[in-house]
Order: C-alpha cells, then sequence, then structure tokens
C-alpha cells in the first residue's frame, strides 16, 4: 500500500510540473505584454524596454518561467496587473469560499447520488429505477447554468424565498449565510447526480447478480445484510474513482455557477482575469485549479486503493 | 418412510417457453448421498435452485419439497431463509467468484453463525478457524484473516464448504463443486467430502456433470435428461449395469484411462438434447437412442423397476443389450511410426514480465530520500521445452492449468514469440520466418481453441468465417468459394445449410466442429488443438474426439493436443508430453505412461484420475523449483541435496519413454555419472 500511494504522489507530482509549464507557455503566447499592460497609455518604446528589464521580460524563456515557478513554490504569486494588490491573499479568499461550494455540492452528490443508485440497482427494471433514470437525465442533459436560471426564477424571483446572487455574511447568522449557498450547491449537484447514479445503479446490479451474493442468499442472509455489508462495498470501487473525477468536473461547473450566482469564488476571479488578460492572476488561478484537481485525483486512487483489497493486500497466503 | 430428511415430490420448473425440471421425485434419508447426473441444460441445476429458492422471478414452481418435515415452497420468505445456512449448506461451481472479494475469508464462515446461532463474532471467528482447520487447512489462522484474492481455488473451496458447514447442516447441497478446479485438487476437495460426510452426518445432494465423480462419494445416482429422471438406482447398480439407453450412451462415451489404438473410437451419442423437450410425445431421447422403435414415441414413459432400487424411464429397459461400440473403420492401422520431424522446438523459453511500465518502479526509502528502481517481475511460463511431432503424429500435452501448456501451443504456431530457443516446422525456424515464408507456415499450421463460445465472431456466418481463410490464402476463386465450404462442412459432418447460420444458432459441439473447419480450410498439415473439448459434455466431447481422430487419419494431420484430461489425451495419442510448472517432466507412449508412469507428477494426476492413493498437497510458492526440480515442493521422494539445486533432464527409459527425475533407478543408470556424482556421500 505504501508503495502504491508514493507511485501515485509521483505521478500527480509529475502532472503538476507539466501543468506548470504549459499554463507559463499558454499565457506567453497570449498577445497582451505584462510590461504594455502596467503602462497603459505611458507606454513607448523607451519605457517598455526599461520596465521589461526590470521585470526580467528580456530574460530568456526558461530562465523566466524558472524564476516564476521558484517564486510560485515559495508562496509568491506575483502583482495583479488590474487590481494591484498582491495575488496569494485574494487567490485565497476565493479559493475558499469554492471550497465551500464544492465540498457542499460533493457531499451531496456522494450521498445523494450513491443512495439513488443503489436504490435503481436493487429494484432493477421496476418504478424506482426508472425515476432515477428520468430524474438523473433531466439533471445532465442541458448545461449547468440552465438549472441556475430556473431555480433563481422559481425561488427568488416568484417565490422570494432565497436570494438570487452574492455571498451572505456570516455575522448575520449561519441561516442568512446558508440560504446563499443553497441555490448554487443544488445547481452543481443536479448535474453530478445523474453521473453518480448511473455508475452506481449498473455496478449494483452488477454485484447483486455475481455469484458470491448468490452463496450470501444461499446462507439465508437477509437481502438487507446482502445488499449492505456484501455488495455495496464492492459496488463502491468504481464508483469512489468517479467520484474522485467528478470533483474535476466540478470544478468546471464551479466556474459557470459562480457567474450566474455572482458568487465571488475563484471560477469567478479566473473569469475576471481572463477578461482582463491579468496574466498573473490567470496564471495562480488555473494552476491552483490544476493543482485541486490533482489532488482530489490522487485521493481517489488513495480511497480506490483502501476499498479495493487487491491493492491494499498484496500477496498469495498459502 | 417418513423419516426421509428431503422428500420432493412432483417437483416441476418452469420458464417462459420452457420446461426446467419436469415431475422430479426423489427422497434423501439422513447422512445419505444421492448425486445427480445430466448434460448442461438438463436441468440439474434447477433442482438445487427450487430448493435454495435461487431461480429468479421468471421461474415457476410447483410440487413439494419436503425438508425435516416442512414444505420448503410454502415457507415464508423469512422462514426459508431461517432454513438457508442454518439447515441447509450449499456449495458451488465457481470457487473462484463465489467469495465476497472486500471481506477478510474468515468473516465470511463466521456470518451465518452470527447470523443464525446469535453467535459472538470473536467466537464465530474462533470456530470458522476450527472449522477451516477441519478442511485441512494448515495455517488456518493466517487464512482466515486473508482476502480471498490471496488463496488458490482448492482453498477458496475449502473455506466455502467450511462456511457451508459451519452451522452444521443436516444437508449439503453441492453444484458442480470440483469442475472448475484440477484433478489432484478435485481428488483432495472429493476425499475431503467423504470424510466429512462420516464425521458430521451430513447429507450430500451432489449435482455433476460427471459420473466418475459421483461414483467416488455417492450412494445413489439419478440420471437427469431432457428435465426428466431417466434413471435413479444405487450407484454401483446405475454405472455398473445400467438400463436407461441414455445412461449407457454417457458411461460408453466416457474416455477410460487406458491407451487406444489408433482405430479405436470412443461410442459418442448421437444428435442433441432437445432443448424443449416434449415427453408427452414419447420418450425424449428416443431420437438420439440406437434401440429406439416406432413404440418408443407412442407416448409419455414412466419410470419402471428393473431391480429392486433400480428404475429407468424406458418401457424396454430391461431386455436391452450394451450400447453398441462404433466400428472401428478399416482395418486397424496398428502403432504409429515417427518419420522424420515435422515440428521440432529446440530448448524453448518464454518468459512474461508480471510487473513493468510505471509499476516496475518500486520505491525504496533507503538513505532517508525515496529511491526508485526498475525491477520488472520475470515469470517462465515456458522453461527449456524439446519437443518433436511427426507429420501424422499425436502428441498430447498434459498439466494443470497454469503449467504453461497452452503457452507452448502458441509458441510453437508463433502466435506469441518466444523469449529463447526456437521452433522448427519442416526444418524451417518459425522466427526467422517473414513475409510470404510466415504466410505459408501460418497455411500450415493452424488452431482450434477451447473457448467454442469466443473463437468464433458472433457477427460472422458459419460461412463467412470458413471463407475468411480460404480468401487470406488465395485458395479458391470467388465461384468455387461456396463450394468448398460446404466440402468444409461435410468433412466435419455438418450439413451444407449450416452455411447461412450464426454462432449463437448453434450448440457447443457445433460451434467447435466450425472452428475445426475453420482451421482445416488452408489444409494445414499441423493442428494445436488447445482443450478442444475441455468445455464440452461428454457425449458431444466423444463425437468431437472422434472427428479430430478421423480427420488425422484421412489427411495425415499432426496435431499437438492440449488437455487437462489424462483419459482423453491417451485415448487420441501416439505420445504424450506431461508437463509441470514450465518443463516437461515425463514423455512417452499413452499405453508406458498409464503403465508404467515414472515421474511423481505423472503418478500424481494419474491417482488423482483413479482416485486410488493420496496425492501430495500442492503449494503455490512459485519461487520454489527455480534452481532445481520445480516438482520438489510437492514431491513425495523429493531429496533436497539434489532436487533442490539441480534442474533434471529429460533421460531416455525406453526409445519413447523419458523422465526428467532425479531419482529415477533406470534413468539415472542410464545416465549414473551424471547423477550420482551429484549426490553427496
Amino acid at each position: 500500500m505504501a508503495s502504491y500511494a508514493l507511485r501515485r504522489l509521483g505521478t500527480v507530482l509529475v502532472i503538476l510540473a507539466v501543468m506548470s509549464l504549459l499554463v507559463f507557455l499558454a499565457t506567453h503566447a497570449l498577445p497582451a505584454s505584462t510590461a504594455a499592460m502596467i503602462l497603459g497609455q505611458y507606454s513607448t518604446p523607451e519605457t517598455l524596454a526599461a520596465l521589461e528589464h526590470k521585470l526580467g521580460l528580456d530574460l530568456p524563456l526558461w530562465l523566466q518561467y524558472w524564476n516564476w515557478l521558484r517564486a510560485m513554490l515559495h508562496g509568491d504569486m506575483g502583482q495583479s496587473l488590474v487590481m494591484e494588490r498582491p495575488v496569494a491573499p485574494m487567490l485565497w479568499d476565493a479559493f475558499g469560499r469554492s471550497a465551500i461550494l464544492a465540498l457542499c455540492a460533493m457531499a451531496i452528490v456522494a450521498t445523494v447520488g450513491v443512495a439513488m443508485g443503489v436504490v435503481a440497482g436493487v429494484w432493477r427494471g421496476r418504478w424506482p429505477d426508472h425515476a432515477v433514470s428520468i430524474f438523473a437525465y433531466l439533471g445532465i442533459a442541458v448545461p449547468e447554468f440552465y438549472w441556475g436560471l430556473v431555480l433563481i426564477l422559481v425561488f427568488c424571483s416568484t417565490f422570494h424565498l432565497l436570494p438570487s446572487s452574492g455571498i451572505g455574511n456570516l455575522s448575520d447568522g449561519v441561516g442568512s449565510y446558508v440560504s446563499y449557498l443553497i441555490l448554487p450547491v443544488i445547481t452543481l449537484t443536479l448535474t453530478l447526480l445523474a453521473h453518480v447514479s448511473r455508475l452506481t445503479r449498473s455496478s449494483m446490479a452488477e454485484q447483486l447478480d455475481s455469484m458470491y451474493v448468490k452463496v450470501a442468499r444461499a446462507r439465508g442472509l437477509p437481502e438487507h445484510v446482502v445488499i449492505v455489508r456484501h455488495a455495496l462495498p464492492n459496488a463502491m470501487v468504481p464508483t469512489i474513482t468517479v467520484l474522485a473525477q467528478d470533483f474535476g468536473f466540478l470544478i468546471g461547473g464551479i466556474v459557470a455557477i459562480e457567474t450566474v450566482f455572482a458568487y465571488p469564488g475563484l471560477g469567478r476571479l479566473l473569469i475576471f482575469a481572463l477578461q482582463r488578460q491579468d496574466l498573473p492572476l490567470m496564471q495562480a488561478a488555473i494552476l491552483t485549479l490544476t493543482a485541486v484537481f490533482c489532488l482530489a485525483n490522487l485521493g481517489a486512487d488513495l480511497l480506490y486503493g483502501i476499498a479495493n483489497p487487491r491493492i491494499r493486500h498484496g500477496g498469495a497466503v498459502e | 418412510m417418513n423419516d426421509a430428511l428431503l422428500e420432493i415430490r412432483n417437483l416441476t420448473v418452469r420458464y417462459p417457453g420452457t420446461t426446467a425440471v419436469r415431475d422430479v421425485a426423489f427422497q434423501l434419508q439422513p447422512g445419505e448421498a444421492l448425486g445427480i447426473v445430466g448434460e448442461s441444460g438438463s436441468g440439474k441445476s434447477s433442482i438445487a435452485g427450487a430448493i435454495l429458492k435461487s431461480l429468479g422471478a421468471s421461474a415457476r414452481i410447483a410440487g413439494e419439497i419436503a425438508f425435516e418435515g416442512r414444505d420448503l415452497l410454502r415457507l415464508s420468505r423469512a422462514d426459508h431463509r431461517a432454513v438457508l445456512g442454518r439447515r441447509i449448506g450449499a456449495v458451488f461451481q465457481d470457487p473462484f467468484t463465489a467469495l465476497n472479494p472486500a471481506r477478510r475469508v474468515g468473516g465470511q464462515i463466521a456470518e451465518p453463525m452470527v447470523r443464525h446461532l446469535g453467535a459472538e463474532p470473536a467466537h464465530a471467528m474462533q470456530r470458522a478457524i476450527v472449522l477451516l482447520r477441519d478442511m485441512g487447512i494448515h495455517r488456518a489462522e493466517e487464512v482466515a484473516h486473508a482476502f480471498p484474492h490471496q488463496l488458490s481455488g482448492g482453498m477458496k473451496q475449502r473455506t466455502l464448504i467450511a462456511a457451508a458447514l459451519a452451522c452444521e447442516p443436516s444437508l449439503l447441497i453441492l453444484d458442480e463443486p470440483t469442475t472448475a478446479l484440477d484433478v489432484t485438487v478435485e481428488a483432495q476437495i472429493l476425499r475431503l467430502l467423504a470424510r466429512l460426510r462420516q464425521q458430521k452426518r451430513v447429507s450430500l445432494l451432489f449435482i455433476s456433470h460427471n459420473l466418475g465423480v459421483v461414483r467416488r462419494l455417492c450412494d445413489s445416482v439419478a440420471v437427469m435428461y431432457a428435465s426428466q429422471f431417466v434413471e435413479l438406482g444405487r450407484v454401483g447398480d446405475v454405472l455398473e449395469q445400467p438400463a436407461h439407453p441414455y445412461s449407457k450412451g454417457l458411461l460408453a462415451s466416457r474416455p477410460s484411462l487406458r491407451a487406444a489404438s489408433r482405430g479405436s473410437r470412443l461410442s459418442a451419442i448421437q444428435g442433441q438434447m432437445p432443448s424443449a423437450p416434449r415427453p408427452e410425445a414419447g420418450c425424449v431421447f428416443a431420437a438420439r437412442c440406437p434401440f429406439a422403435e416406432p413404440r418408443c414415441t407412442g407416448g409419455e414413459q414412466s419410470l419402471i423397476l428393473t431391480a429392486p432400487g433400480h428404475a429407468a424411464r424406458c418401457w424396454k429397459a430391461k431386455t436391452l443389450g450394451d450400447w453398441p461400440r462404433l466400428a472401428v473403420e478399416g482395418t486397424d492401422l496398428g502403432e504409429f511410426r515417427p518419420g522424420n520431424a515435422l515440428v521440432n522446438t529446440n530448448r524453448l523459453r518464454k518468459s512474461f514480465t508480471m510487473r513493468r511500465g510505471m509499476a516496475a518502479w518500486r520505491p525504496s526509502l533507503a538513505n532517508r530520500w525515496p529511491r526508485f528502481r526498475y525491477q520488472p517481475t520475470q515469470v517462465a511460463a515456458v522453461d527449456g521445452v524439446s519437443l518433436t511431432i511427426s507429420p501424422g503424429e499425436v502428441l498430447g500435452l498434459v498439466g494443470e492449468s497454469g503449467c504453461g501448456k497452452s503457452t507452448l501451443g502458441r509458441l510453437a504456431l508463433r502466435l506469441l514469440n518466444c523469449t529463447d530457443g526456437s521452433v522448427e516446422f519442416d526444418g524451417a525456424d518459425v522466427g526467422r520466418l517473414s513475409g510470404t515464408d510466415l504466410s505459408a507456415f501460418r497455411k500450415q499450421a493452424q488452431i482450434v481453441f477451447q473457448n467454442v463460445g469466443s473463437s468464433l465472431n458472433p457477427r460472422l456466418s458459419v460461412g463467412e468465417a470458413l471463407e475468411r481463410p480460404l480468401v487470406l490464402f488465395g485458395l479458391a476463386k470467388p465461384r468455387e468459394r461456396r463450394q468448398r465450404v460446404e466440402e468444409l462442412l461435410e468433412m466435419v459432418r455438418l450439413p451444407a445449410s449450416y452455411r447461412l447460420r450464426y454462432p449463437h444458432q448453434l450448440s457447443g459441439g457445433e460451434r467447435q466442429r466450425v472452428a475445426i473447419a475453420r482451421a482445416l480450410a488452408s489444409e494445414p498439415r499441423f493442428v494445436v488443438c488447445d482443450e478442444p473439448v475441455s468445455a464440452l459434455d461428454v457425449s458431444v466431447q466423444a463425437a468431437i474426439v472422434n472427428l479430430l481422430a478421423d480427420l488425422r487419419d484421412r489427411f495425415g494431420l499432426a496435431y499437438l493436443f492440449i488437455s487437462h484430461d489424462l483419459a482423453v489425451v491417451a485415448q487420441i495419442s501416439d505420445r504424450v508430453a506431461v508437463m509441470y510448472r514450465g518443463r516437461i517432466c515425463e514423455t512417452g507412449t499413452p499405453a508406458e505412461l498409464l503403465a508404467a508412469p515414472r515421474h511423481p507428477y505423472t503418478r500424481l494426476l494419474l491417482a488423482a484420475a483413479a482416485d486410488e492413493s493420496p496425492t501430495a498437497e500442492p503449494s503455490a510458492d512459485i519461487g520454489a523449483g527455480a534452481t532445481g526440480c520445480t516438482f520438489a515442493s510437492r514431491c513425495p521422494r523429493r531429496l533436497p541435496s539434489i532436487c533442490d539445486t539441480t534442474v533434471p533432464t529429460l533421460r531416455p527409459v525406453t526409445s519413447a519413454h523419458a523422465v526428467a527425475c532425479h531419482l529415477d533407478p533406470i534413468a539415472k543408470q542410464q545416465c549414473g555419472t551424471i547423477a550420482t556424482a551429484s549426490i553427496p556421500p
């Protein structure tokens, strides 16, 4: 298990290194030059050259990358060009707000999605299965912002039950704070429920048809024991991997959802940076998202190892 | 006779469109063992399914299953569950999937005790360990804490038997419990079951396709054919003096452990079992029965008593003679005389890398910093095998699963490239062939696979499948292809109309015939038959073996006939090679190997097939034997000083007989100096 974990960690480090290079090169391919953006209307060839020298932009590309990477590793993400503030604190605030959204959505997807899948798998071909399928497909069939708009229409414009945008303040009480989270979280959840519940359904159905379930039933175990203690642990193995992959998908979804609900998280910050061509902010935001994605997958691999005894316990006992 | 433990009356199981079990009735006394024997599809497993209520929603069950005085079919679900695992234990065919892979073995044995007897989990676990020891497992505690993937097949089946017996049931249902296991492991499991039956006074309902296995374990036997019991009686009576024609045919078509002459054939049952039998229209076996006459199809047959305690579903059962022996075709061809080698393998070796790529980089934490080293694991599947096959010769290759026999077959055809050594075909090194030479070799050397379900493309009709080699090797002009396809079908005794059928419309035996026809389409001289009959029922198996023998004689084909079944190999082979863990341990004619086996492993295989003497425990420490004899860890006669250190080479005993064993006296005499020099005084 330790060697397995170390191997996965090594893979993640390689991916992060490659990603940092790609992000650096991609942002450098953009038409805007950092120095030109800072100078704006005061840009003349002389001032431009002087500032580029000062910022190290006239150095060879690999040296620029090295300097940038070293600064990044020390937590120095540079200065936002548009906001004229250090990137790091801004990014961490936004990251924290997004993390709350993502974790709430993930928790709901993991519990409700798996439960829906188990119900559909156990009552295969009967009405609970069809109900889950229809609900799941409705969720996945349209882009995530569509449900966001529908929810705003119903809960905010028509019934005025929940706030439509922004973020609550904890000093106004937990209830108020949570009320701002409800709609974005539900919207994020809807798209992922389909994926998780369909997968759990098919792997549950497969496990229930397996030989060891037939044997467990032949031992006179009640059906709920057969389902929960025998079939479910095995059915969860592929689901766990997909949950972590969905976490990456969720990060993509967050960019759209935060825009719809005007939620000041990482996704909205990234869109802002892209629109204003704020290179340091853009690089830091993309790299953060990449790191989260990689770590989520690392977590998935480790969970998979824990759930799967073939990986957790290696060789033969004879 | 109300003291019967299990009494089944008029049991009928229907599925939409077919009847799986029809009017089955029998009694099982306490402590008795009843075998139910039949081919796949005969309905024998549906009887077990009806008792266990595991048949699924589409099955309609009628009749009465009285167990310990209560009708199981009329019990509520909860009451029925209280009987399962508590009073009735069940063991199924495939031990490889029957254990939950996510849970420790001990917990799975303890679970029924916790559930049914209300035992404390810790106490149940202790009981589980005792039970495992009862099953002949030495390191029971370790096994109890292991996960299923860490155990061998035989070990898994032992733990499953332990779990079935955990609550000391009075009835144990065994549904093909040894079919998926190697013969030596099968013999151990059968001995274990026989011992448990004595010790625990448990009744057995033993379902199997294998008459020989039933003979070893059961008191009485029921023969099932097309949803009905066709014969019922004491094991000795039914197997020695079968009364029903089907039982006679089934027994006659079984190859015996005897060397057969080239001209002899197995007795086969013609045709196949009807999928939707209609017994009201007459005997269900009449279409395949050599004794049939018009009266047989006049109406429903009933079980009649042929002797006390022996009944058969055939109105003329008392007057029948023996199953007709198949006439030997032509004159006896005599013993085969090998000519120049057609296929010659020379110290052939194939090793596989078990762990490679990213996974082979193993981290170690020496000197505080993690270090990664590239350490691929090599396993030799075939290790220095030299064999020759002459034109027209059949070389049988026997061994347990995983011994490398299939790999050897693939190496001989260059479907795999060897790691070391060489294969010569007709004097040319197959490894160096390329372009047209390689294509010419492929045309002359073909293969028939075991799995008839997946070796034919489901999207191609039989005709299209048979045309493929004709097109590939440019063997027939487009206009002649259809005629050639029909010739090929005729060759394997299938009607020409089968040209238009698809694989799913064929039975297992018919599919194997098509696969053989496809191999023969390019007019090869050498065919590797890789377990060609292992997946088939006994009666079908006999017909396929006969067909292969006929084709050999007609076209002078040479076969490498790979099988785990010594009896089948002895039937068709001119010479047999016994393989163990990548090496050949003995070769000789079937007569020599069967009458005077010299290698301990050959003796073990023979004893297991005949169930005579105690056999050596299998062990799975793959690493052992790498420097010495691969069989040393299982060998009852092992001499550590030499067997663990020196690889034995094949040494001749007679002109055709050779053995690779340090301890063989005759082989030792021939090469006395080498063998004795290595043994310290």
